[in-house]
């Protein structure tokens, strides 16, 4: 069995009217290998939430197939397997919360997988220290706010202990604390529990920890490469994307003959390393 | 709008808390029997006492019970009079033709107690056992019916998710409702019609945005490997334990005592 996510030539059709039919994805081509940190930049209708829905065989490809770990996602005999390897957090906190408290929530998956008692109650506990909700673990969800409900989210995911975690815009509605929260938490995962993560947004800013990144233009792959690459291309602007701030600099300084090492990730590196020269 | 809901649980580690949902939802039926079954004014005053007894255990905020009570004065009131005016007998009172009766409010009164009593019954349940718990209780006490092909265990499901977005769609609804009123809904209008056709525009908006939340939920629950097959580890987290025979023991004996209570204390 290969380990990774192989997507190929996948084309994704939806019927509109009777006979009208859009292309959502067309011919898309893409592999993530186990511990890699992918981000999947778009605008809307890109495609990007489609894309991720294929990857846990929520949708099947029109065209074409996708592979996790060898199993192809258009079987439905796989589909469990396929589930407890992909994880996956929505866009709207609200609407994922199964349960009307937070530590069922979280034991909500391990339970579907029909673990033993004492392995659900370890996974929930670790699920809960690891996002921060020790506290929170008998409140109702409704009563978290945003930043945490999502946190919840996640940790109902990770209780499940999938390789992959696929991220279905979880930013977007939420405050920039929050927000900078969730996406340090999901560095540490990467880089701490070796955990694959492909993080979908159109916000380039949430994407600089990526070690690659995917553009999706109307259903295809526009660009591909290092956030270095992409945020530094001509064409990411023609794309009518603004590339983050960190990256603006870094093509300032570079045009004018200040050459950037590459492994900076954050304005305050790149300070230092300015400091230090 | 995230203030303490009507019912919600709360958490809490008193011994009621603690007792297995089975018991719980068996006493709460035994208690709305002998509620039913007794007219006798001393015992249900001896239920009620045990309903706070209950609360007190349970470490419920009683002021909180007492408040809940209060929303429901209209329907007690209600009660109260239909009885008083519709039960044939010694006049206390007359208005034109009808005349209240001496029997009428006597068995008003004891309507009254017995509803407080069930209300107080349920709203314990309901707030020391949390929805998955009671839907597992449930989903227990109904799985015979699956032997009739009725799928018991998606009707518990549905239970505990109406549980988890109550809440949610109220807040929704004064959101929509809000936004509404902005743009100059009348929902205070005096004429009837005008306030019928201002809430048809909180209810539609409404029912469209729990459509939306419905394939959301659908697809986080299908993501986490949600099937809907009965689920074992979820029935056998359930265990009864010797405090829940004691409970069963005291309330069977508590409700076999109507029958004496209900022959000598005439």
């Amino acid at each position: 069995m290969t380990a990774g996510i192989e997507v190929i030539n996948t084309t994704k059709q939806y019927k509109v009217f009777a006979r009208e039919k859009i292309d959502a994805l067309r011919d898309v081509s893409l592999s993530v290998r186990k511990g890699e940190y992918v981000g999947l930049l778009g605008m809307n209708g890109s495609g990007k939430s489609t894309l991720a829905r294929l990857l846990n065989g929520l949708l099947k490809p029109t065209q074409g197939k996708v592979y996790v770990n060898g199993m192809d996602t258009a079987d439905a005999a796989n589909l469990t397997a396929i589930r407890r390897l992909v994880g996956m957090v929505f866009q709207n906190p609200d609407n994922q919360l199964v349960c009307p408290v937070v530590e069922e929530e979280i034991a909500f998956g391990p339970e579907n997988l029909e673990l033993p008692l004492a392995e659900i109650r370890r996974r929930v506990d670790w699920a809960l220290q690891i996002c921060g909700l020790e506290e929170k673990r008998h409140h109702a969800p409704h009563l978290l706010s945003g930043g945490q409900k999502q946190m919840a989210a996640l940790a109902s995911v990770l209780a499940m202990l999938p390789e992959y975690l696929v991220l279905d815009e979880p930013t977007s509605m939420l405050d920039p604390n929050s927000r900078r929260m969730l996406l340090g938490q999901l560095d540490l995962l990467n880089k701490r529990e070796g955990m694959t993560i492909i993080l979908i947004s159109h916000n380039p800013e949430d994407l600089l920890q990526a070690d690659r990144l995917i553009v999706l233009d109307r259903g295809s792959i526009a660009m591909e490469g290092t956030p270095r690459e992409v945020y530094g291309n001509q064409k990411f602007k023609e794309l009518g994307l603004n590339a983050p701030a960190l990256y603006q600099l870094i093509g300032q300084l570079e045009s004018n003959q200040f050459p950037v090492p590459d492994g900076i990730k954050s304005i305050p590196e790149l300070v230092e390393y300015i400091c230090q020269e | 709008m995230t203030g303490m809901k009507l019912g919600q649980y709360v958490y809490g580690d008193s011994l009621i808390h603690k007792l297995d949902p089975r018991t719980k939802i068996i006493c709460c039926t035994l208690a709305v029997i002998s509620v039913m079954a007794s007219v006798n004014l001393y015992y249900l005053l001896f239920l009620l006492l045990l309903m706070v007894a209950a609360i007190i255990a349970s470490r419920l905020s009683l002021a909180f019970i007492l408040k809940s009570i209060w929303q429901i004065k209209t329907l007690l009131l209600i009660t109260l009079l239909l009885q008083a005016f519709l039960t044939p007998g010694q006049a206390v009172w007359n208005i034109g033709s009808i005349s209240m009766t001496r029997e009428g409010l006597i068995i008003g009164s004891i309507n009254i107690l017995r509803l407080i009593i069930l209300f107080m019954g349920s709203l314990i349940l309901l707030m020391t056992t949390t929805p998955m718990k009671l839907s597992t209780g449930i989903e227990y006490f109904l799985r015979p019916l699956g032997k009739l092909n009725i799928p018991v265990h998606n009707f518990t499901t549905i239970i505990s998710i109406s549980f988890r977005f109550l809440p949610t769609l109220f807040e929704e609804a004064s959101m929509i409702r809000n936004a509404q009123k902005s743009r100059g809904s009348q929902f205070d209008s005096p004429q009837l019609m005008v306030k019928i056709k201002s809430y048809a525009a909180v209810v539609i908006p409404l029912f469209e945005a729990s459509l939306s939340r419905a394939a959301d939920l659908g697809e986080a629950m299908d993501s986490r490997c949600y099937t809907s097959h009965p689920n074992q580890i979820r029935m056998s987290s359930l265990k009864m334990t010797g405090r829940d025979a004691a409970a069963l023991l005291l309330v069977l004996v508590i409700v076999l005592a109507a029958v004496p209570a209900g022959i000598f204390l005439k």
